[in-house]
């Protein structure tokens, strides 16, 4: 079953509600009552109008600034990466314009954008027109996301505009974000795809899956250092920092790629703790700035149904609802100061996910997260 | 840094948008406009009365208080234009056969009909429909009869015992004028109108129905007469009109059309009342001082509907001033405010602003403007603001998106400062001064915060308004204004394919349900804004908020879907509505009742 549902991006593999209930409307006026998400969230905006879809929307450190990925560029069908100003409402290109690109993120030390694409790939123009006319051929893809081995880690450099390309393995090399002093960037590897002596039964999977190939890496802002985390079979992916640099949070998939549940370790990648149990796919963790609860996206209440969830930082108890209103709501992110958050969402009932924007209650986030029952297993950590 | 330190020494990011230039005008200086346009003296704003000259008074020395300049080759900011405010019959009357003449106690005519006197034979054309072929129903009264010159007998309304789709199509073609335009289009020389016995009101003339927006006449003689003299048309045929009108709702084209005995004489003389009314329209200069075009153009209608009237909602209510504080003193507050600022700080063109009068007639003074007054290719382009002063939940609906390919950059660029959770809808086709816009090809963007039961109402009133909100929506109007001046080239025009059907008189909707539909056009179903207190759909237990997805079987998409699906409901016929609240679907059972 999973295999035919779409695949959307890489730190974000989650499925479109659009793609599978085309019934799926959103009342404006959620429900009302204590579970409503009008206790967290206030004065919601919609920060992305244009093109197809937006999403993963990263703030710079002083908020002044977010990266986004959008499908925005005529004869473009993939994301490219834009850097919107909070002041202004400016936006600008910053990845090539062709191929594929996903998951940006702003250096704390020197304003760098980071992200990942396949423009080197000289088929990349190719496979636009390519995109193109299968989806005006009405057909349906099976993985709209399909880990191009050609993606690679870029930064754009701030000081002179100059591109810089970080990885150069075989294989996919993306979801990266930066250490809170920009000193490191953490991102998700394929490459053991390719670099790894496969088993017969994980030669199929690669024909597959690449996926369960996805593991945590870390590296230095110049590319040096390349260096894996995690071991364990199946999707690793999705990392950021906490926001003081103390730990790294990530998902974790089964290996059946049906489950994934938050964990949090080490930024060498000792400890390994698992926050959460929650039997569903949860994904695109962030910590809150406050370092005491990670917000993330989980499909607890239905396969296609995800919405916003968060867990204290240690994993201790069960995670709280956050979003109420239907269509897709994930990939949580809150503002550097605490106050906001921001999260992709089809609530407008268009076509795609946009990026919205709204006030955050922090206390209230507390309270909350103060009431919620224990976890009902302890912290583990694997093997 | 500790944990608590983490969430103060991060600059603010949410409250960017004071610190943006031009911060503009405060709640409070809104209030004051509002209050000065609602106030004593006012009466209501309706368009050619001396309450719309008190506001328009105002609004010019308030422009030119901000250095507006007049749009060039005229004297002034003030800009007049004429309608025709109303029609009176001077005594209509039709002399058939060996009858007796019907005066005007039993002849009535059309505020639509030609005036003059024509001659012809009479010839019954049942209902009088004819259905365009694409519409899925054959339906033609006039199929197979030569009705040149002749003085056609139809009668009201449409066939009743067929089915609900049919009924729908029909009750689009079934109109006054629907009628005197097939009549007219097959060479009749007149239209006489009768309510049939079989039908609501038997025998009644039809009731007045001046549309002030479309004064002129339908290219033909067309009265409605009572059922006496109707049924005297009918003696010498053999068979009664009643007889007639029942084969003719079991659904028997073909019986109902026949010449009648004798020879008509129709005779109408209307006097189409001649009227004025002015809108105000101001020009501000650019950054390096140029008045020259293109302009940006902002606008807003400031006329309302006085003490009542055709539009009123409150139709049965003594006469009461109407305030339209909502609708639409808000927006013309909020546009007199970007006036001010772009004033202070100006924009790289100039920019043009418009007060129109006469929109609750039928747009006008916007279309008597664009279509005299200036060169539509002098307009980058037109953002209309009409009712925004009811800012809820912080949704801003922006419509007619789809009319330029720069409005989703834009609005999403001004909206990061503006802060709104927008409900956006591409089309441009609105019942808004934008539209005039928009029919000649200049792009259109209308900002607009929902409908509200004091909707023409005399409740609308300057006390319900949210001033914080309408300061907002004048700033997020500015930087969509600084965007668009910004464009070069400018932005070029899109034409919106028309939904279908939607050009079609509604007039002839009988059953009522008391529904307040919500204009958010992207969400799938009819969101209701509201319901109507004690009408049917309250009753069934339908509230603001819910989405109606089905109505008395057909799905509901859109507001079109729900135009078409309520032309298939009857009077105190229970129908079912299917609807989602809180994401969960429902059934209820609506019974409409007669319009009241």
């Amino acid at each position: 079953m999973f295999q035919s549902l779409r695949r959307v991006s890489g730190r974000l593999v989650f499925v479109l509600p659009i793609a599978l209930g085309g019934g799926l409307v959103s009342p404006v006026f959620a429900g009302q009552g204590a579970e409503d998400e009008s206790r967290f969230l206030s004065r919601i905006r919609r920060l992305t109008v244009e093109g197809k879809r937006a999403g993963e929307g990263y703030f710079s450190p002083d908020g002044k600034e977010m990266v986004f990925q959008s499908e925005r560029e005529p004869g473009n069908p993939f994301f490219q990466i834009y850097l919107l100003s909070m002041e202004t409402g400016d936006v600008r290109r910053v990845s090539p314009g062709h191929g594929k690109t996903t998951c940006a993120f702003i250096s704390a030390r020197n304003g760098d954008v980071l992200f990942a694409s396949t423009h080197l790939d000289p088929r990349s123009l190719e496979l636009q027109r390519e995109e193109i006319e299968f989806r005006e051929s009405g057909q349906e893809r099976r993985y709209e996301w399909d880990y191009d081995s050609h993606m690679d880690v870029f930064v754009e450099r701030r000081s002179d505009g100059e591109l810089v390309r970080l990885t150069d393995a075989r294989g996919y090399d993306a979801e990266g974000s930066w250490s809170p002093d920009g000193e490191w960037i953490v991102f998700t590897s394929m490459r053991g795809m390719f670099e790894d002596e496969l088993s017969e039964r994980e030669t199929r999977l690669a024909e597959i899956d690449p996926s369960y190939f996805g593991e945590i890496w870390t590296m230095r802002a110049d590319g040096s250092e390349q260096r894996r985390l995690t071991h364990v079979p199946g999707y690793d992916g999705g990392p950021f920092y906490f926001p003081d640099g103390s730990r790294i949070i990530w998902r974790r998939f089964s290996e059946g790629g049906l489950v994934a549940d938050i964990w949090s370790m080490n930024p060498d990648g000792s400890d390994q703790r698992r926050l959460t149990d929650f039997g569903a796919m949860s994904w695109a963790p962030y910590v809150h700035p406050s370092l005491q609860y990670v917000l993330f996206a989980s499909n607890k209440l239905g396969f296609s149904n995800f919405e916003v969830y968060m867990v204290d930082v240690a994993g201790e108890k069960e995670p709280v609802r956050i979003t109420t209103t239907d269509g897709f709501d994930g990939l949580p992110v809150p503002t550097p100061d605490g106050t906001g958050l921001a999260w992709t969402s089809t609530r407008h009932g268009g076509e795609g996910g946009q990026i919205y924007l709204a006030d955050w209650d922090h206390e209230a986030a507390l309270a909350a997260l103060r009431l919620a029952p224990a976890r009902n297993q302890p912290t583990e950590t694997p093997q | 840094m500790s944990r608590r330190q983490t969430l103060t020494v991060v600059s603010l990011s949410l409250a960017l948008f004071l610190t943006l230039p031009a911060a503009g005008q405060t709640p409070e200086e809104l209030r004051d406009d509002v209050l000065a346009l609602t106030g004593p003296g006012t009466e209501g704003r309706a368009v050619g009365t001396p309450g719309a000259a008190a506001a328009r008074r105002y609004l010019i020395s308030e422009l030119e208080a901000a250095g507006a300049r007049p749009l060039p080759g005229q004297d002034g900011l003030g800009i007049p234009f004429r309608f025709i405010s109303g029609v009176e019959d001077r005594g209509s009357s039709l002399r058939a056969g060996g009858h007796k003449r019907f005066g005007s106690d039993q002849v009535k005519a059309f505020a639509f009909s030609e005036t003059g006197e024509v001659r012809g034979e009479l010839y019954f054309v049942g209902y009088g429909i004819r259905v365009p072929e694409n519409a899925g129903v054959t339906y033609d009264s006039y199929a197979g009869h030569d009705v040149r010159d002749k003085v056609v007998v139809v009668l009201r309304y449409f066939p009743d015992d067929v089915e609900d789709e049919t009924r729908s199509v029909l009750n689009r073609h079934a109109d006054f004028r629907s009628k005197a335009s097939a009549a007219r289009d097959q060479g009749a020389a007149g239209m006489v109108v009768i309510t049939g016995p079989g039908s609501e009101g038997a025998g009644e003339l039809a009731p007045d129905a001046f549309d002030i927006s479309v004064p002129g006449s339908q290219g033909i003689l067309a009265v409605s007469i009572d059922g006496a003299a109707g049924g005297r048309l009918f003696a010498g045929t053999g068979v009664s009109l009643a007889e007639v009108q029942r084969s003719l709702d079991a659904g028997e084209v073909d019986a109902g059309s026949f010449p009648l005995p004798g020879f008509a004489t129709l005779a109408v003389d209307l006097e189409r009342t001649p009227a004025s009314g002015a809108n105000v329209v101001g020009i501000l200069p650019a950054a390096d001082g140029s008045l020259d075009p293109p302009y940006v153009a902002v606008g807003a209608h400031y006329d309302h509907l006085g003490m009542g009237g055709g539009g009123s909602l409150n139709p049965h209510g003594p006469p009461a001033v109407h305030p339209g504080a909502d609708d639409n003193a808000s927006g013309t507050a909020a546009v007199l405010a970007l006036a001010r600022t772009v004033a202070d700080s100006p924009l790289a063109r100039p920019v043009l602003v418009g007060f129109w009068s006469g929109e609750e007639s039928g747009l006008l003074g916007s279309r008597a403007f664009i279509r005299n007054d200036i060169r539509p290719d002098r307009l980058a382009a037109y953002i209309n603001l009409d009712m925004v002063g009811r800012l809820e939940e912080n949704r801003l609906i922006v419509q007619a998106m789809g009319s330029s390919s720069v409005w989703p950059g834009i609005v999403e660029r001004a909206n990061v400062p503006g802060g709104f959770d927008l409900a956006l809808s591409d089309d441009p086709y609105l019942p808004t001064d934008s539209s005039a816009f928009n029919s000649e090809s200049v792009p259109t963007l209308n900002l607009f915060t929902g409908t509200h039961t004091d909707y023409h109402r005399p409740s609308d009133t300057a006390d319900k308004l949210n001033y914080e909100g309408l300061a907002r929506i004048a700033r997020f109007t500015g930087l969509v204004a600084r965007r668009v001046a910004e464009s070069d080239p400018v932005p070029e025009f899109v034409q919106v394919e028309r939904a279908p059907e939607t050009a079609t008189s509604r007039v002839s909707l009988r059953a009522y349900t008391g529904t307040i539909p919500e204009y958010a056009t992207e969400i799938e179903g009819l969101l209701l804004g509201g319901v109507m207190a004690g009408g049917p759909a309250e009753t069934a237990g339908l509230r603001k908020g819910d989405v109606i997805v089905e109505f008395a079987g057909t799905p509901v998409l859109n507001i079109y879907d729900y135009m078409n699906a309520l032309e298939a409901a009857r009077i105190g016929e229970p129908l079912t509505v299917v609807f989602l609240r809180d994401g969960e679907r429902h059934e209820v059972t609506l019974v409409p009742t007669a319009r009241p």
